[in-house]
């Protein structure tokens, strides 16, 4: 059976205890957490990720760099990333989008809807 | 056997020469209607013969269209078994069908109860985990924000006096509006005073109010009440509290304070945990 690798990178403990716990119900994840981007980037250079969520607002490195630089890592390139935004961030999502994310989800998170972005982008049931 | 003796004709034996012509007439009419007669009699069996084929094809061909009523009859008998058939099939799919989205929404519902209990840990966890003041309020405005998707709140403690609720944290919200209220006026005072959870369900709570809270909760510690949470808006998106917002609102009651206490507590100690005597010697 496949089995299937997330990076969650967001530096608040909080918010990454709950998409860890969501994303438990999803069968075959395994979840890697990073506290920031640049933790990030140190996870994503030694271990290949089938998905990344990543939160936008984060001190050292945030979420807009962290996906512009994904974007030019020849292994992680092509990788599905998910941002998590406030609902009043119109604009900093669709810098994400547009700097190559391709979905996002919005504060406060609802388990249901982070398991189905994450099985939508993995492409499974 | 016995030969017989014919005696040659005399003259006398001789019959007349008409009556000779007579019999001779006689006995050719007589051939002649026997032959007439044969002839009748081979022609009527052959007609009869001729009838019993015809008969007898009819007959071949009633029976072969006997059988195929039959075949056909059997035929309807077998369309009518598989519509019988088809029918209870249909009937089964829609129960099944019925019974696999009464089980899809069962686990729609488990699925919810589950990130509904995984939200009170985290929060619970947050809570005990942190080790500050500091940091229990941070945790604390990270679960107002994040769980219960409030834009504006204040956590208050009560003054050593009990006459003023003093607010610790804030968000959303100028600090001086709300830095020191009455402790036994207005909604925020009364949910102090009588100790009791205030929201009101029918409200639309993304209309922020300071004056009128959307939901105002009571801080417990060792059944006293010495402070509380109040909450004055909500994100834009968030216009209901829900069942499990009713769950998180008596979490953090009945724990926010407990955790900054200890925090407190912890700190003041040296951050130093206890020897073991103080888990033995239990006077309490």
């Amino acid at each position: 059976m496949a089995e299937y690798s997330c990076l969650i990178v967001e530096d608040s403990p909080m918010m990454r205890q709950l998409l860890v716990f969501a994303l438990a119900r999803v069968k075959n994840l395994r979840v890697t957490e990073a506290d920031d981007g640049v933790d990030g980037l140190r996870k994503l250079a030694s271990t290949k990720y089938d998905v990344i969520i990543t939160d936008i607002n984060m001190p050292i490195m945030d979420g807009l760099k962290l996906v512009k630089r994904v974007r030019t890592d020849p292994v992680h390139k092509d990788t599905p990333i998910i941002i998590i935004t406030t609902e009043g961030s119109q604009e900093d999502r669709q810098r994400a989008l547009t700097l190559g994310a391709n979905a996002y989800i919005t504060k406060p998170i609802q388990a249901p809807q982070v398991i189905a972005k994450v099985k939508e982008l993995l492409k499974i049931d | 056997m016995t030969d017989i003796k014919v005696r040659p004709a005399t003259p006398s034996d001789r019959p007349p020469e008409d009556l000779k012509k007579e019999r001779d007439a006689f006995i050719q009419q007589f051939f002649r209607k026997g032959a007439q007669f044969t002839e009748e009699l081979l022609k009527e069996n052959e007609r009869l013969r001729d009838r019993i084929n015809d008969l007898e094809r009819e007959n071949g061909k009633l029976r072969a269209h006997l059988a195929s009523d039959e075949a056909i009859r059997e035929l309807i008998r077998k369309i009518e078994d598989l519509e019988r058939e088809k029918q209870d099939l249909v009937s089964r799919s829609a129960r099944a069908e019925a019974v696999k989205a009464n089980f899809s929404q069962m686990y729609e519902e488990v699925e919810g109860e589950l990130a509904n209990f995984a939200n009170l840990y985290v929060a619970t966890a947050q809570l005990h985990s942190a080790r500050s003041v500091r940091n229990v309020l941070r945790a604390l405005k990270e679960l107002l924000a994040q769980l219960l998707g409030a834009a504006a709140f204040a956590v208050y403690f009560v003054s050593d006096d009990g006459e003023e609720l003093v607010a610790i944290a804030s968000e959303g919200v100028d600090v001086a509006d709300v830095a020191r209220i009455p402790a036994r006026r207005g909604p925020i005072g009364r949910a102090f005073t009588s100790g009791e959870l205030a929201y009101d369900q029918a409200r639309d709570v993304s209309q922020a109010s300071l004056e009128d809270p959307v939901a105002v909760i009571p801080l417990h510690v060792d059944g006293h009440v010495h402070g509380v949470i109040a909450i004055y808006g909500t994100l834009p998106q968030k216009t209901e509290f829900v069942t499990i917002d009713r769950e998180l609102f008596k979490l953090l009651g009945a724990q926010a304070a407990p955790a900054l206490v200890n925090a407190r507590i912890f700190t003041d100690t040296g951050r130093k945990v206890p020897g073991i005597h103080a888990f033995v010697d239990l006077e309490d």
